[in-house]
C-alpha cells in the first residue's frame, strides 16, 4: 500500500512538474525565511544559557538619569558603585557580588614587549570577585585567585591566541593603554578561559583587575558607576527582592543624602523617583534599558515571516484541492474497492509530507546559502550545521513540518477523501466538489498579504527616502569625528594641515551623544533643557544655520563664560525675542547669569525617530566635558583621505601607544538610518517574494479553472464566442477577488504604516500613491496572468477538447 | 444468495425529490447472471449501487447470505464490499497513475493478501485475460477493449462472490464488446453470481434472467430459457 501510494504521489507530482514546482519551491522560500528567523530566535534566546549557575546570577539595575538620550530616569545597568558593597553587605542571599566597570571610548590599545600597539574591545576592569560570580572554565590559572592580586589579567582564550598565538600565556605581561595619553598600566596574565558555548550579555575578551574597582570613591559626594551583578544560592524570588532592594536603596539614599546636605524631596522632584531592583542575567538580553528587546525589534520580521509561510501553505493549498479533480477518479475507484476514508485522508497527508520534506530539504539549503548574507546584513553569527544547538533546532524543525504538512495537507486531504463515489463513477468529477469557496477565500488572503506588502513599500520608500534627503539642519558631508577628546596640542598641529578648516568639539554629535540636562530660570519661569558644551568654532564646523544673532566666536571674549546659543526647539520654548535676554540657572548657594546670543535651527543627532530636544550650547575654551570623545575635523575639500592620512602621522608622532580611529559623520549617519533601512530591505524581500508567490499561485489556479473549463470553452466557441469572450469570461471570476482583496488590504495597510510612521518623529502624511499603485499593480498582473492562461485555453481548436470528452 | 426487499431510494436536491427506487424486491440466487435493464434514468445504477454498497437507500431489507447489510457502518460496509464484491463500471475507471498490473493489485492490498501471493493471483488473472504484455502500461496507453479487460481483471482477482457490472460495453465497439461478455461468461460459469446493468438485448441474452425496471419499479422479469436450461 504504502509503495504503491508512494508511486502515486511521485507520478502525480511528475505529472504537473510545474505546479509541483512551484509548491515546492513556493513551500521551500517560505520555510527558509522562517527557519532563518527560528536560528535568529534561538540565537537571541541562547545568551547566558552556557552554565546552569548563570541562571542564580542577578544583575542590579538603578533608576537614574545620567548617561540617558533624553535626561528622563531609566532602570539602568550602570549604577552607583556603591551599590556592590551595598547588596553584598544587605542582602544576604548573595553569596558574591561583582562590580564590573562600562565601556569606555571605542576599545583599548595593548601593547606587548616592544611590538605595535593592538586594539582590542570588551577588556573590563572587573573586582576581585568576578570569576567567583561567572563560572568560566579556566583552561590556565585558577579561577578562585587569578584576580586576587591588582593588575592581574584574565584573558579569553581567543584574545590570548589573538595576542600571543597561544593560551599558554599566564605570567606573561601586557600593557593597556586605555586613551591616547594615557601612560598605560602593565597587567599581568594570571589566568585564560574558554569561550563559553552560548552568547553572553556580559561581553568580555578579558577581566582586568587593576584594583580600581575594590573600592568605592572616597568622598561621598563623587560616584563612580558600574554593572553590578550578585551570584544567589538559588533562583530568587525578584518580586520579593525587589521589594527588599528598595527599601534597602531609600535608607541609603536618604543617609547619603544627609552627609551630603542635600534633601530627600529635593533630588526627587519633579516626577523623578529612586529605584532599585534586580533582573536575573538570562533575562537581561531580552530587555536592554534604553531601546527595545530584540523581541520586540524583530517583531515586524516575525510578522513577515509567518506572512509569507502563510502565502505559500496558501498556495499549497489551492494547488492541492484545485488538483484535486484530477485525484476523484482515484478517490471513487478506491472506495469502490474497499479502501477506508481514513486510508485515504492518510494517502493525502502523506503526499503533502513527501512534498513539506522535499521543500524542507531545499530550504535547509536555501538556509546554508543564505545564511552568510543574513549574518552579514544583521550583524550576527548565526549557524546551522555547526550550531551547538542542532538537536533543538531538529526538532522544532519536525515540528514546523508536521505543522506545515498538516496545515497544507489536511484540507485537500478531506476535500479528497469525501468524494462521494457514486458521482464520480458516473464519470461525474466535478460534483462531489466542494470547497470553491474556500479557494476563492484563500486567494484573496493571499493577495491581501501581497497588496498589504506592496503598499508598505510604497510607504515606506517614500519615508525612507524622505529622511534620507532632510535637511539635518548641519552639514555632514566633509566631516569626520575623531573618537578622542580635544587637546590643544594636537588641535593646533592639524588645523595647520592644508585642507583642515575647522577642529572642534561637542559633547553632541551624531553617532555620539553625552546629554546633560539642566534647569533654567528665564521670566521667573523654569524650564528643562539640554545642555551642549561646545568648543568655540564647533557650532561652525558643524555647518549649523543660524536663525538669528549669531553663533561663538573668539572675536567675543565673553562667549567662554556667560554666552548661550539655543536651538529653535528651547527658543520656541521660551518664547519670542530672546537674542540679547538673559537667563538664569539657580542652585541653591550661587546664581549664574547667561546671556542668548543667538538661536540656530534644530540639528538631529540621532535617528529620526526622536525630535530635537530643546537645548542650549556653552561654549568652553578647554573644548568641552573632558569625556565625550568627539574631535571634530571639518574639511574644505570633499577629496580628503590624505589629509586623514596626515592627520594619522600626525598623531602616531604624538600618541604612538593608541592607534587613531575616526568615523565619518555621513557613515554615523547611516548607521542611524540602519534599523529602518534593514526593516524596509526585509519588507521589500519578503513583498516581491509574496507576490510572486500569490501570482504563482493564480497562475496555477488559472490554469486548473481553464483545463476544468475545457469543456465549457469549447461549447461557448462552437456557439459562436470570440476569443476574447472566453478570456473575458475567466478573467471575471478572479478579477472580483483581486479587486475585493484590494479593498480589503487598504484599511489593514493604512493601520500597519501609520502605526510604523508614528515611530518617527519626523515623518511624511500618509501618501495616496502607494495604495493605489499597488491595486493597479496588482490588477494588472493578474489579469495578464490569467489572460496568458485563459488564451492557451481559448485559442485551442474546440473539437479537439470535445472529442476527448 | 441476494433477497432484496421493499428498497427505496430518494435523491432530495434543492429543487426536486427524485424516487430512483421505489419498492423494489429481487432475489438473485447463488451462481446466477442477472441483467438489469430499462429507460435511461429508471435507477438501473442507483440499484446496482446500492447494491455493491456504494450508497444507502431510505429503507427497505438488503440480505446478502442471511446478513442484513443496510445495518452496516461505513467500515463494515467498506470490509464487506472488498470482500465479497468485484465492479465493472462503464467507463472503466482504472486509476491513471497506475500501470495495468498495479490497478489489478489494488483490490488485493486492499484485502491485506500478503505480496508474493499478490504477484501470483495478479499474474494469473493477467494471463487469462491475455494482457501479459500489457502488464507495464498505463491506462492511457491501452484501448477500450484493454481497458476494459483490466477493469474485468480487477473486478475477479480477489474471486468475489458477486460481480456488479454496470453497462460494462456501454463504451466499446460490439467486437470488444463481445470479448467483455464472453469474459463475464466465462467467469459466471465458473460459479461467480453477476448482476449486470445493460441497455443491450444482446448482452442481456448472455444472462439467466432479465429485469425491467421503469422508474424505480420492477415492471417485469423474464427467464432467458437457452441459458437457465444450460445452467441447469
Ligand atoms: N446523485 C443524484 N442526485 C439526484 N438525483 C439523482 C442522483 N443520481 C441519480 N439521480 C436520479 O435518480 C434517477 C435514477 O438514476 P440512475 O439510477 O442513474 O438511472 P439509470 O437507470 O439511467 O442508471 C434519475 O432520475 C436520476 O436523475
Ligand atoms: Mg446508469
Amino acid at each position: 500500500m504504502f509503495k504503491l501510494n508512494l508511486k502515486i504521489a511521485f507520478r502525480n507530482l511528475f505529472k504537473n512538474k510545474v505546479y509541483a514546482a512551484i509548491n515546492i519551491g513556493g513551500l521551500a522560500i517560505g520555510l527558509t525565511a522562517f527557519i532563518l528567523l527560528l536560528l535568529f530566535i534561538n540565537h537571541e534566546s541562547d545568551y547566558d544559557k552556557w552554565d546552569p549557575e548563570l541562571s542564580k546570577i542577578y544583575q542590579i539595575r538603578e533608576k537614574h538619569d545620567f548617561f540617558t538620550p533624553d535626561n528622563k530616569q531609566y532602570w539602568q545597568e550602570a549604577v552607583e558603585s556603591r551599590i556592590g558593597a551595598l547588596t553584598r553587605e544587605k542582602i544576604p542571599q548573595f553569596k558574591h557580588v561583582t562590580k564590573v566597570d562600562r565601556i569606555w571610548g571605542n576599545g583599548f590599545s595593548v601593547k606587548i614587549a616592544n611590538a605595535d600597539p593592538i586594539m582590542v574591545t570588551d577588556f573590563r576592569d572587573a573586582d576581585s570577585a568576578f570569576f567567583k560570580v561567572f563560572p568560566y572554565q579556566f583552561v590556565q590559572g585558577d579561577q578562585l585567585t587569578a584576580l586576587n592580586e591588582p593588575n592581574t589579567m584574565v584573558l579569553k582564550k581567543k584574545m590570548a591566541v589573538r595576542l600571543f598565538g597561544t593560551d599558554k600565556v599566564v605570567g606573561k605581561e601586557v600593557k593597556v593603554v586605555m586613551w591616547r595619553n594615557d601612560k598605560g598600566r602593565s597587567f599581568k596574565i594570571t589566568g585564560v578561559v574558554q569561550e563559553p558555548s552560548t552568547p553572553e550579555s556580559v561581553d568580555i575578551n578579558a577581566i582586568m583587575h587593576t584594583g580600581d574597582r575594590d573600592k568605592d570613591p572616597e568622598s561621598i559626594s563623587n560616584s563612580n558607576y558600574c554593572s553590578v551583578y550578585g551570584l544567589a544560592g538559588n533562583i530568587l524570588d525578584t518580586t520579593a527582592m525587589n521589594k527588599t532592594l528598595q527599601r534597602i536603596y531609600v535608607d541609603y539614599k536618604k543617609s547619603s543624602f544627609t552627609q551630603r546636605k542635600i534633601t530627600y524631596d529635593d533630588y526627587y522632584k519633579n516626577g523623578k523617583v529612586p529605584g532599585l531592583k534586580l533582573v536575573p542575567l538570562q533575562e537581561t538580553h531580552a530587555n536592554p534599558p534604553f531601546v527595545n528587546g530584540w523581541l520586540q525589534k524583530i517583531k515586524p520580521v516575525i510578522a513577515l515571516s509567518i506572512f509569507l509561510l502563510l502565502v505559500s501553505v496558501i498556495n499549497f493549498v489551492n494547488l492541492a484541492t484545485a488538483q484535486s479533480v484530477q485525484r476523484a477518479k482515484e478517490v471513487g475507484v478506491k472506495k469502490v474497492l474497499g479502501s477506508y476514508r481514513k486510508q485515504l485522508v492518510n494517502q493525502f497527508l502523506f503526499e503533502s509530507a513527501i512534498q513539506s520534506l522535499l521543500a524542507l530539504f531545499i530550504s535547509i539549503v536555501l538556509v546554508e546559502l543564505c545564511l552568510p548574507s543574513f549574518n552579514a546584513h544583521f550583524d550576527v553569527t548565526l549557524s546551522f550545521w555547526h550550531s551547538n544547538q542542532l538537536i533543538g533546532i531538529a526538532l522544532q524543525l519536525i515540528g514546523v513540518f508536521v505543522v506545515v504538512t498538516l496545515l497544507a495537507g489536511l484540507y485537500p486531504a478531506v476535500v479528497l477523501s469525501n468524494y462521494n463515489p457514486v458521482s464520480v463513477l458516473k464519470g461525474n468529477y466535478e460534483r462531489g466538489f466542494k470547497g470553491l469557496a474556500l479557494r476563492n477565500g484563500l486567494v484573496v488572503v493571499q493577495f491581501i498579504i501581497a497588496v498589504t506588502f506592496m503598499i508598505s513599500i510604497g510607504v515606506m520608500h517614500l519615508q525612507t527616502s524622505y529622511v534620507a534627503n532632510k535637511d539635518l539642519g548641519f552639514d555632514r558631508s566633509k566631516l569626520i569625528n575623531i573618537q578622542t577628546n580635544y587637546e590643544d596640542d594636537f588641535a593646533n598641529r592639524i588645523k595647520k594641515i592644508p585642507g583642515v578648516q575647522y577642529v572642534a568639539t561637542t559633547t553632541q554629535v551624531m553617532g555620539n551623544t553625552f546629554n546633560v540636562p539642566e534647569e533654567i530660570t528665564y521670566n521667573n519661569q523654569v524650564y528643562n533643557v539640554n545642555t551642549v558644551t561646545v568648543s568655540m568654532d564647533a557650532l561652525s564646523a558643524l555647518g549649523v544655520q543660524v536663525v538669528s544673532g549669531r553663533i561663538f566666536s573668539s572675536e567675543y571674549g565673553q562667549d567662554t563664560v556667560n554666552t548661550v546659543v539655543l536651538n529653535q526647539a528651547a527658543a520656541n520654548l521660551m518664547g519670542k525675542n530672546l537674542v540679547g535676554k538673559q537667563y538664569d540657572i539657580i542652585s541653591e548657594k550661587e546664581k549664574y547669569t547667561f546671556q542668548i546670543v543667538g538661536i540656530i535651527k534644530d540639528y538631529h543627532n540621532e535617528g529620526f525617530d526622536k525630535t530635537v530636544i530643546p537645548t542650549v550650547y556653552k561654549a568652553n575654551d578647554l573644548g568641552g566635558t573632558s569625556n565625550t570623545n568627539n574631535l571634530l575635523i571639518r574639511f574644505n575639500t570633499s577629496n580628503y583621505q590624505d589629509i586623514v592620512k596626515k592627520i594619522e602621522a600626525e598623531w602616531k608622532r604624538l600618541y604612538p601607544d593608541f592607534p587613531m580611529q575616526y568615523v565619518t559623520v555621513e557613515d554615523a549617519f547611516q548607521k542611524e538610518l540602519e534599523s529602518s533601512r534593514r526593516l524596509m530591505q526585509m519588507v521589500v524581500l519578503f513583498s516581491i517574494i509574496s507576490v510572486i508567490l500569490s501570482l504563482l499561485g493564480l497562475f496555477a489556479l488559472a490554469t486548473f479553472l481553464a483545463k476544468r473549463k475545457t469543456k465549457e470553452i469549447a461549447i461557448r466557441k462552437i456557439l459562436g464566442a470570440s476569443d476574447f469572450q472566453i478570456i473575458n469570461m475567466l478573467n471575471r471570476s478572479f478579477l472580483i477577488l483581486v479587486l475585493f482583496a484590494n479593498i480589503t488590504s487598504w484599511p489593514i495597510a493604512y493601520i500597519l504604516t501609520r502605526k510604523w510612521l508614528e515611530g518617527f518623529a519626523y515623518r511624511i502624511d500618509m501618501p495616496f500613491l502607494p495604495f493605489l499603485a499597488a491595486t493597479v499593480l496588482s490588477v494588472v498582473v493578474a489579469v495578464f496572468t490569467i489572460t496568458l492562461q485563459a488564451r492557451k485555453a481559448a485559442i485551442s481548436n474546440p473539437v479537439d477538447s470535445l472529442k476527448y470528452e | 444468495m441476494i433477497k432484496i426487499e421493499n428498497l427505496e431510494k430518494v435523491y432530495k436536491t434543492e429543487e426536486i425529490e427524485t424516487t430512483a427506487l421505489n419498492g423494489i424486491n429481487l432475489h438473485v440466487k447463488e451462481g446466477e447472471f442477472v441483467s438489469i435493464m430499462g429507460p435511461s434514468g429508471c435507477g438501473k445504477s442507483t440499484l446496482l449501487n446500492v447494491m455493491g454498497l456504494l450508497d444507502k437507500p431510505e429503507s427497505g431489507s438488503y440480505k446478502f447470505l442471511e446478513t442484513e447489510l443496510l445495518k452496516l457502518n461505513d467500515r463494515e460496509r467498506s470490509n464487506f464490499r472488498k470482500r465479497n464484491m468485484g465492479f465493472v463500471f462503464q467507463n472503466f475507471n482504472l486509476i491513471d497513475e497506475l500501470t495495468v498490473f498495479e490497478n489489478i493489485e489494488l483490490p488485493l492490498i486492499y484485502n491485506k493478501i500478503p505480496s508474493a501471493e499478490r504477484k501470483k493471483l495478479v499474474n494469473e488473472i493477467i494471463e487469462r485475460m491475455n494482457i501479459v504484455n500489457r502488464s507495464g502500461h498505463f491506462p492511457q496507453q491501452l484501448s477500450g477493449g484493454q481497458q476494459q479487460r483490466v477493469a474485468v481483471a480487477r473486478a475477479l482477482v480477489t474471486k468475489p462472490k458477486l460481480v456488479l457490472a454496470d453497462e460494462p460495453t456501454g463504451n466499446l465497439d460490439s467486437a470488444h464488446g463481445n470479448e467483455v461478455m464472453e469474459l463475464l461468461c466465462e467467469l459466471n460459469e465458473t460459479g461467480t453470481t453477476i448482476v449486470m446493468v445493460t441497455h443491450s438485448s444482446h448482452d442481456a441474452s448472455f444472462s439467466n434472467r432479465i429485469i425491467n425496471l421503469k422508474d424505480g419499479h420492477v415492471i417485469s422479469e423474464k427467464i432467458n430459457k437457452g441459458k437457465t436450461e444450460e445452467l441447469i
